[in-house]
């Protein structure tokens, strides 16, 4: 049809979610075959999806896909797709134990959750929860005669509860991710949750002020992907967005800070042998003791700088364009444990749980979360417990004299892995 | 879409309605969905890529002694339907329950469009890509600009429901709308300013409008943010936008109204029915069809979603429902029960939510502040609630400080954050203008469900608002 180059991916997913309160409320299995086409006509590319199955649905993708790149304007740094597919020996992102599971274990799983969140005080119900289990089989094809793919699993446990005592109420929230059903430990999580939901009946805001701030790891981890995940993005820094261009090589952070994206790393959310171009995974140093090392890259942003892809391609959906994302972003755990950095804390306050984190600004760098669960720390020790207060500060400046206690306690949010850290003291909107 | 007729017709979904009946399910659904999506992503003067998604597929829901089992497939053979089927029904027998699963509802019968001029998936790709490309040239107004996106969406959707009750209903509709983001630097400062307009329309709306003005004053917005400073953090009164009102009573209030979360206990509304909010010049609305929201006359179990009162005059009248939630609290379904796609299973969510707008001009919301921020909508990036206490926060726009009565200085960086209940009980005037909006980019999450809704209102004054800043 007059294609130069082209590239077909291929998506077959099968996705179980069970959803629950105080009892199961439903279950629901999702089967889809979703079909990508990306064309280049010379400098022209453009890309069509369908998850619709019939054959002629292919021919008719590929037509539309060519239609829209011959009306395409040239991109003068377009080279080409990747051409050679490979793979990284990445182990640990398949479980066929996940990927057999039957409703009946689930439903049990989900039946004990539940009771633990009951039985632990009468005062705590479930409130919301939910299982999502999926296995997805990728593979990868191009005019270049070759092709490739790979099969992972995963899964995603979610739930919050709520107590109620004399008008007074708390809430708890857990989640977790990983690749195998047995890594996920239900009970604890309910636990956790409920125990969460208790503590917090008493919380209260506390006056504006500033204070140190010590946040819980998983919550950290979520910051740090969203703050760091654009401006290490090689297209951002091509194209003016990142406020780390023209920055490798210099002291950003200080020098107790360490970033790595790794790929291959056993298990990880976002572990696979090859990325969304076929192009193989890797771990790849982003900050080494404070100094921009690298950016991330897919095959574009790499041929546009010359040098070479970091495996990173990542289609946020099918139907989207390659575009270079972290696999597992990872900050380098210290020596403290938690308790230690409490401990060491004479006043400040301890972030278990935040919202709106995530939409701290990564061009400006300024970081903000509305803390819904927290402890004021008194002397080395979790006090009164809080909740409703904003924390403000800048995540640049932090990462270059802020980040003063880094935990040994690594934990993930999503693909996002960080320890518990202590940090200078921020602005606390509050009362 | 009669090709889309055809296809349901040689589907012969009508058969595996029969076939789940006779598997032992009391009740089943069918939902049938065709939808096209367009998105043309211009960045920095260049085509950055021209992604055009088609999907398709059949979604099964059945209930079997009162537990609920769904299953969905995008291939559309005759065996993998029937597997699918198999599936919803294999997932239904391993709940026990001991529910009914669904309230009465009127079974209609009825084919919907929403009126348009021109299918925006069949106009030239020519058209579409230069329309963006230009919008983003005119975004550069100064050297002071790093970067600007400008994305075109463009979607079609038809959805046809049927159930084993005889219901066949049918909706088809289209949303459109362009998204610019510049980011700007002054003086080392960097800061971006996003900002969308849409419309259920077809392709004429994106022809009707002045893109290249509308990108020309985000870029100037950014710059002016970039040259200003953040807010001292505190409490204070607030006026706010009407997107901004919008958005936070969508996720503040009206999630919390949403019968399935309130039957759970997780919302701040539990057990509150009838109880007075809000002042009396507060009403909140949810409503399927109005100027400027998103066009839903029918919800996804084929319920007509009309007008919901939620809280009037400042009492909680009711609660929003779908056939489920419905029914445990013994009431009609109000029309709420949405999915995201073929591939989801209806849930409790809004429409179009918004307050009633009252009798204030913004001067007068204004005029009496002494200090207070003025807090704007043009570049608010989103927010987040916490649903059980009612704890919300907001990236609003770059706003304005209010310093005597009189709008002042702009701010940047701005968050606001509360609690619902306190904050609602704040609101003492409510001004006379109405601004409603949706959005072809995003829309609301819920249960890993999106779903387009419509927001707004008119401009208010709230009395106790926390600011975060630096």
């Amino acid at each position: 049809m007059g294609a130069t180059e082209a590239e077909a991916y291929v998506q077959k997913a099968r996705t179980i979610r069970g959803e629950f309160s105080e009892a199961i409320e439903n279950f629901r299995t999702v089967e889809s075959i979703e079909k990508n086409l990306r064309v280049a006509l010379g400098k022209k590319t453009a890309m069509y999806s369908t998850s619709i199955l019939d054959e002629g649905e292919i021919s008719k993708a590929a037509a539309k896909a060519v239609k829209i790149a011959k009306v395409a304007p040239e991109d003068p740094h377009w080279k080409h797709m990747n051409k050679k597919f490979g793979k990284a020996s990445a182990e640990g992102y398949y479980d066929s134990a996940l990927e057999n599971l039957d409703y009946q274990e689930v439903v049990e799983t989900l039946v004990s959750a539940i009771n633990r969140m009951k039985s632990y005080d009468a005062r705590v119900r479930p409130t919301r929860g939910f299982v999502t289990t999926y296995v997805s089989n990728v593979s990868i094809a191009n005019s270049y005669n070759d092709s490739t793919e790979r099969r992972e699993t995963g899964i995603g446990a979610w739930m919050r509860t709520k107590a109620e005592d004399n008008g007074m109420k708390g809430t708890g929230t857990e989640h977790q991710q990983a690749r195998f059903w047995k890594e996920i430990n239900f009970d604890d999580l309910a636990v956790k949750a409920a125990e969460k939901a208790v503590k917090f009946l008493k919380a209260k805001p506390i006056s504006s002020g500033k204070m140190s701030v010590i946040i819980r790891n998983q919550i950290f981890a979520n910051i740090l992907g969203v703050i760091l995940s654009g401006p290490i993005n090689a297209d951002w820094v091509q194209k003016g967005r990142s406020p780390l261009s023209n920055k490798l090589g210099n002291q950003i952070a200080s020098e107790n800070i360490n970033i790595v994206d790794d790929g291959i790393m056993h298990g990880g959310w976002r572990t696979k042998p090859f990325d969304d171009e076929g192009y193989p995974t890797q771990r790849t140093l982003v900050i080494e003791k404070g100094i921009l090392k690298n950016y991330l890259y897919n095959m574009y942003t790499a041929l546009k700088d010359n040098v070479k892809s970091t495996g990173n391609a990542q289609r946020p959906y099918y139907w989207m364009t390659p575009e270079p994302q972290p696999n597992n972003l990872i900050m380098k755990p210290g020596e403290a444990s938690p308790e230690d950095i409490i401990h060491d804390t004479k006043t400040g306050i301890y972030i278990e749980d935040t919202i709106g984190e995530w939409l701290s600004n990564p061009v400006s760098g300024n970081l903000n979360a509305t803390v819904t669960h927290g402890y004021l720390v008194k002397n080395g020790e979790l006090a009164e417990p809080i909740k409703g207060v904003i924390i403000s500060g800048n995540f640049y400046e932090l990462l270059q004299k802020g980040i003063e206690t880094i935990g040994n306690d690594l934990r993930n949010s999503m693909h996002n892995y960080a320890p518990t850290v202590k940090l200078a003291p921020l602005t606390i909107a509050g009362k | 879409m009669e090709k889309q007729e055809e296809e349901r017709k040689t589907l012969q979904l009508e058969k595996i309605l029969d076939k789940a009946v006779g598997l032992g399910a009391s009740y089943a659904d069918i939902r049938y969905q065709d939808y096209d999506f367009e998105l043309i992503t211009v960045e920095n003067k260049a085509l950055k890529s021209y992604s055009s998604r088609r999907l398709s597929g059949v979604g099964i829901r059945v209930a079997i002694k009162g537990a609920i089992g769904f299953a969905s497939t995008s291939d559309l053979r005759r065996s993998s339907l029937e597997r699918t089927l198999g599936n919803a029904v294999k997932a239904a027998k391993s709940i026990k329950s001991e529910k009914k699963p669904f309230s009465a509802t009127k079974i209609n019968e009825t084919n919907v469009k929403l009126p348009i001029q021109t299918n925006p998936i069949d106009v030239s790709p020519e058209k579409k890509v230069s329309i963006t490309l230009e919008a983003n040239k005119a975004a550069w107004i100064s050297d002071e600009i790093k970067s600007a996106i400008t994305n075109l969406g463009l979607s079609s959707d038809a959805r046809l429901f049927i159930s084993s009750e005889g219901a066949n209903v049918r909706v088809e509709t289209s949303l459109v709308g362009l998204q610019h983001q510049s980011v700007a630097k002054v003086n080392g400062v960097m800061e971006r300013v996003p900002y969308s307009e849409s419309m259920c329309a077809g392709f004429e709306f994106i022809q009707s409008k002045d893109w290249n003005s509308f990108t020309a004053d985000i870029s100037d917005l950014a710059i002016e943010a970039a040259r200003s400073k953040t807010p001292p953090p505190g409490t204070y009164p607030v006026v706010v936008d009407p997107e901004i009102l919008g958005v936070v009573l969508h996720e503040a209030f009206g999630h919390a109204s949403e019968g399935d979360l309130v039957f759970t206990g997780e919302s701040v509304l539990h057990n509150k029915l009838g109880v007075q909010l809000a002042s009396e010049s507060v009403t909140i609305v949810d409503e399927g069809m109005i100027e400027g929201g998103y066009f839903y006359p029918f919800d996804d179990e084929g319920t007509k979603k009309e007008r919901t009162v939620i809280l009037e005059n400042g009492f909680l009248k009711r609660y929003i429902h779908d056939r489920h939630s419905a029914l445990q609290f013994l009431v009609d379904s109000t029309g709420n029960g949405r999915a995201q796609d073929f591939e989801s299973m209806p849930i409790v969510r809004q429409t179009n939510t918004y307050l009633q707008p009252r009798d204030h001009k913004l001067e007068e919301l204004i005029e009496d502040i002494d200090f207070g921020i003025y807090v704007r909508e043009k570049g608010w990036t989103g927010g987040q609630v916490e649903p059980g206490m009612g704890t919300f926060t907001f990236n609003v726009g770059p706003s304005k400080i209010i310093r005597n009565g009189e709008v002042a200085e702009t701010v940047r960086e701005v968050v606001i954050g509360g609690s619902i209940l306190e904050t609602l009980k704040t609101v003492d005037a409510v001004g006379k203008d109405l601004k409603i909006v949706t959005n072809v980019f995003g829309g609301c999450g819920k249960g890993g469900q999106r779903a387009s809704v419509g927001i707004g209102g008119p401009h208010v004054r709230v009395r106790k608002m926390t600011v975060g800043g630096r």
